[in-house]
């Protein structure tokens, strides 16, 4: 029984950890279509309606993305350390064992975030260099 | 149609309508030229490869310089697909490999199209910059323009249709909207476009650098006669441009001749006045476009025809 009941609760901790790091994954790309919809969806409150003063809005929506790009290097920093790349190469990590699926997760983790990070830099360019609604 | 009463042009602008034309040719030919060896087909009035605005050379650097880079990736993309299906089989060390995909495929593109974007976006406040004072408003219509000079510090404005008349040398503003639908204002020798929207007012601004005669048309579908839907852009030097300001500020010219006050007569008692403005008679409507000194534009029925009597007698 107490064999047994280690083991069951090993995989509980095991598959509770995993669950989150499933929700990690998607974490980023998240982050970022929010990101880009409050910036659509304010500028054009802000343009064609008139609800917002523009100025400030381009500045807060500036503000908004600097605090995503540090949650997306310290959620990036995260799941590096879970690829632990320095460990080998991820091509090896094919062989199903739990470790193996573990770091896969980071490693994926880690390019999805690097890619909502650049996507964040992109929507991020327009409110830096154009001013107003013209 | 006949209403030659009003066509009592004033001899002064077509005159200088030929000399900017004849500048532009001159100015422009040896260039014109060189480049009409390689380019045939790429120069003319309505070409975005033959800028003659500000704006138009921004944009006309900016689509050289990708034209050329894409036409060099592509070079160096089938080089390499070449080198490593026919010269080098082999297997490449995995290191290298992923060097490879972490160069080529994930920071390359990033910086290349961070760097394209970064300069298209830089691009779009000066098209929009704020004018030096003269104000163009155009309303597009089903199928032709409303147009509208007003100058900062000077009470009144000048309205005209189908004929966008710009000084050099200066940034004009365009302000523009649309009654119905959607339509888009283009001078590609000019400058980048611009959609009007009905019930809404959008910027743009212009600076041509020579003078000549462009073309603009309609850039947004907007129903039958939408591809019928054109104007002419006059580039002038800016004291032509105020000499012709002030003479398109003046009523109509009364009719000198016989048929001229013959024409005039038609035109009051077809009723063309219910629907036509010319300044300077009892013709106020509102419906179709201002014909005050319709006679000195270029074209008529919104660029479709030469203006030639016989084409206005139709
Ligand atoms: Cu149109």
């Amino acid at each position: 029984m107490t064999d047994q009941g280690h083991q069951t609760n090993q995989d509980r901790k095991e598959f509770s950890d995993e669950a989150g790091s499933l929700w990690r994954i998607a974490l980023a790309p998240s982050v970022w279509a929010g990101h880009f919809v409050l910036c659509y969806a304010s500028v054009s409150l802000a343009c064609v309606r008139g609800l917002l003063p523009i100025e400030a809005t381009r500045l807060s929506l500036i503000a908004v993305s600097v605090i995503v790009l540090v949650v997306f290097v310290w959620q990036g920093w995260r799941a590096w350390r879970q690829w632990a790349p320095e460990r080998g190469h991820p091509s090896a990590l094919s062989e199903g064992k739990a470790e193996d699926r573990h770091r896969f997760l980071g490693h994926a983790t880690f390019l999805l975030t690097l890619i909502s990070g650049i996507a964040t830099v992109y929507t991020t360019l327009p409110l830096l260099l154009l001013e107003g609604c013209r | 149609m006949p209403f030659r009463a009003l066509i009592s042009p004033p001899l002064a602008g077509l005159a200088a309508a030929q000399r900017l034309s004849f500048q532009r040719i001159r100015g422009r030919g040896l260039r014109t030229t060189a480049a009409a060896l390689v380019l045939s087909g790429c120069s003319g009035r309505q070409s975005v490869l033959d800028p003659a605005g500000s704006d138009a050379q921004a944009l006309f650097t900016l689509f050289v310089s990708l034209l050329v880079g894409a036409a060099i990736l592509w070079v160096a993309m089938n080089g390499l697909f070449y080198w490593f299906t026919r010269r080098s089989t082999g297997t490449l060390p995995e290191r290298s490999g992923r060097m490879l995909i972490l160069f080529g495929g994930v920071i390359a593109p990033t910086v290349v199209i961070g760097a394209v974007l970064l300069w298209g976006l830089s691009l779009l406040p000066d098209q929009r910059a704020p004018g030096d004072g003269l104000t163009v408003s155009v309303l597009g219509e089903q199928w032709w323009w409303r147009v509208e000079y007003t100058m900062e510090g000077v009470e009144g404005s000048v309205v005209s249709a189908n004929e966008i008349r710009l000084p050099t040398g200066q940034r004009t503003d365009l302000r523009l909207t649309s009654d119905g639908v959607i339509h888009s204002l283009w001078v590609p020798a000019l400058g980048g476009k611009m959609d009007m929207f009905p019930g809404r007012e959008t910027r743009m601004s212009l600076e041509p650098v020579e003078p000549g005669i462009y073309r603009g048309q309609c850039a947004e579908f907007c129903g039958a006669s939408h591809a019928w839907m054109a104007f002419m852009a006059v580039a002038m030097m800016p004291e032509d441009f105020a000499t012709w300001l002030e003479a398109e500020a003046q009523d109509a010219a009364e009719p000198q001749s016989d048929a001229a006050r013959r024409g005039l007569a038609v035109f009051q008692a077809a009723g063309c006045g219910a629907c036509h403005t010319v300044r300077g008679t009892p013709a106020v409507g509102k419906v179709g476009p201002d014909l005050t000194h319709v006679g000195s534009r270029l074209t008529i029925g919104a660029g479709r025809l030469g203006a030639t009597l016989d084409n206005i007698e139709r």
